[in-house]
């Protein structure tokens, strides 16, 4: 699948913009920084996701002083033309629609565009919290199995509710909470119980890849482990059932997909806390290879690649493995400095600080 | 604080509140009233304080009635042997599309939902059980929204009810996931009344 266009029109500090990504090669975005590259990026993944890749509210993201911001791409998926609109409310109700019929959840957007996005914050899935790696496992099952998004937006949605209860409860266990606690717990029961499942197929796929592309990155064989461990044993109804009471004491539910952990490991030891940062850098590397290619493999082809300026952060070492291991397809890269000389830019955009995009000389050959 | 005074920023302020309406809307509705004759303005202060004075709700079924019993209940060709459960007098409308339901409803006025405070005691259980004992009512349909609140309300009720000897039906999936019923359509909605099948509870 690839990108064939992208206009914005009062989106971050963009008036009106388009840009026309190389279907197949490397269309670079340049530009100072602070000037919007990012914006660009942030606007593909808000129709690939429904969200801000940079996790920022939907009005945030409409230009200061407009009522709405308009987001339109064209994708191409084998032979079939997509159309993606979506529509940011300064205030009120926000909307998308793919061609034509609207969209009320991500797991709808369906195969219209799908994205790997790389950027400098990655590292945070090796150094950060548990928080992290459940995210990042969650949108490459976003990526990889679209439908997974209903569960694990379901969950969310149950944890939200089963709180609320616990608090208005305050400790007490009446016979209408313990009713309508069941009910919950039920439902909870069936989507964390399919979610976790989900990450768990998921990280035994992963694995193999994410030690392959780490290897190649430290340029000899690593043993990498990524193993999801539960937080409970047993079925997760019954987990929820022995830890009521102390669940109603504090408040919170204290067991269930989202008190889970991605342990990472490099030769047995954690990535988190008994690595370089070196081998952090190349471990989240990794990871979003093995994402990325996992993807191609199960879709038939590759996501389009967004690299948000990551090679400000990498050696040239990294950034060659980086953009070697890369498989063949659309991307779109941006830079504040000129890209690395193994970057065969197709196309190239610059971003003005004042909202303006030009595209510069096509540096494509004449074929 | 608005721009205007008096009784003209009191109505952009009501209408302000309104679901639906914003801030722009409400202003520009305000001028549309101040230019319109003033009876066609009076008919609607008129509709507004009928609707507030007459509708109530039905002592039965809380649908929407004119004083005692709502115009479904008062209907005695109905099936009073099954009962349809709705979150929403807006829902008998759309089941009422389908022509599939014969028999009465029972509005809950809502569904499960801790964060807005909405528990069992909140919604019209009580008034629920009381009828099943007095009615002789065989089987009761739960049609609520196919959403998390509304599914979890109706496996609430679920298991409330089976013990009670009752046949209790859930709608057939296949309307849209995370929908309102007040948007399914008549067809998809008819066939996921007729492919009710008996809850798990
Ligand atoms: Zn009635």
């Amino acid at each position: 699948m690839y990108l064939a266009s992208l206009s914005i029109s009062e989106f971050r500090n963009f008036a009106e913009a388009t840009i026309l990504p190389d279907p197949t090669g490397t269309t670079v975005i340049t530009g100072s920084n602070g000037a919007g590259k990012t914006s660009l990026l942030e606007a593909v993944g808000y129709l690939a996701t429904l969200q801000s890749l940079r996790g920022s509210p939907k009005e945030a993201m409409v230009r200061i002083g407009a009522e709405r911001a308009i987001l339109r791409a064209v994708t191409m998926v084998g032979d079939r033309s997509m159309d993606i609109e979506a529509e940011l409310a300064a205030s009120g109700r926000s909307r998308t629609m793919v061609n034509r019929q609207t969209v009320r959840r991500r797991a709808d957007l369906g195969e219209a565009l799908r994205i790997t996005v790389f950027s400098p914050d990655d590292i945070a899935v090796v150094r950060g919290g548990p928080a992290e790696r459940r995210r990042f496992l969650d949108e490459a099952l976003a990526v990889v199995a679209p439908k997974t998004t209903l569960h694990a937006d379901e969950t969310e949605k149950i944890l939200r509710q089963r709180a609320a209860l616990l608090r208005r409860a305050g400790k007490r266990l009446s016979p209408e909470v313990e009713a309508t606690l069941d009910v919950w717990d039920a439902r909870l029961d069936l989507a964390g119980t399919a979610l976790v499942e989900a990450r768990e197929a998921l990280t035994e796929q992963l694995a193999p890849l994410a030690e392959q592309h780490y290897s190649r990155l430290a340029g000899k064989a690593v043993d990498v482990g990524l193993h999801y461990r539960r937080s409970w044993s047993g079925t997760l109804r019954d987990a929820l059932a022995a830890s009521r009471p102390d669940d109603l004491v504090r408040g919170i539910t204290l067991v269930g997909p989202h008190r889970d952990e991605l342990e990472l490991t490099l030769s047995g030891l954690s990535g988190r806390t008994h690595t370089s940062q070196g081998e952090q850098r190349s471990m989240a590397l990794a990871l979003r290879l093995a994402t990325h290619q996992l993807a191609t493999e199960r879709l038939g082809s590759a996501p389009v690649l967004l690299l948000d300026d990551v090679f400000s952060e990498l050696d040239p070492y990294r950034t060659r493995a980086l953009l070697e291991g890369l498989p063949p397809g659309q991307s779109i890269l941006t830079t504040a400095l000129p890209p690395p000389p193994e970057v065969a830019a197709a196309t190239t955009y610059e971003v003005k600080p004042a909202g303006m995009v030009n595209a510069l000389v096509s540096e494509r050959g004449d074929g | 604080m608005g721009v205007f005074s008096g009784p003209l920023q009191s109505l952009i302020d009501e209408l302000g509140r309104l679901p639906g309406i914003g801030p722009k809307s409400a202003q520009r509705i305000t001028f549309h009233l101040l230019k319109v004759a003033p009876e066609d303005a009076l008919r609607l202060a008129q509709s507004i304080i009928a609707v507030k004075e007459r509708i109530t709700l039905c002592t039965r079924c809380f649908n929407v009635a004119e004083g005692g019993l709502c115009a479904i209940c008062l209907d005695d060709r109905r099936d009073i042997t099954s009962v349809c459960v709705v979150e929403d007098p807006r829902d008998i409308v759309a089941v009422e599309k389908t022509g599939e339901f014969a028999g009465r409803y029972h509005v809950l006025q809502g569904a499960l939902n801790p964060i807005e405070g909405i528990g069992p005691d909140q919604l019209r259980v009580r008034e629920l059980l009381a009828r099943l004992g007095e009615e002789g009512i065989a089987e009761v349909i739960l049609c609520t929204n196919p959403n998390l609140e509304g599914e979890a309300t109706a496996m609430y009720l679920a298991r409330l009810l089976k013990p009670m000897g009752l046949v209790v039906t859930r709608i057939a999936s296949g309307l849209p996931v995370g929908g309102d019923l007040e948007y399914a359509d008549e067809l998809t909605l008819g066939r996921a009344l007729e492919g009710r099948r008996v809850i798990e509870a």
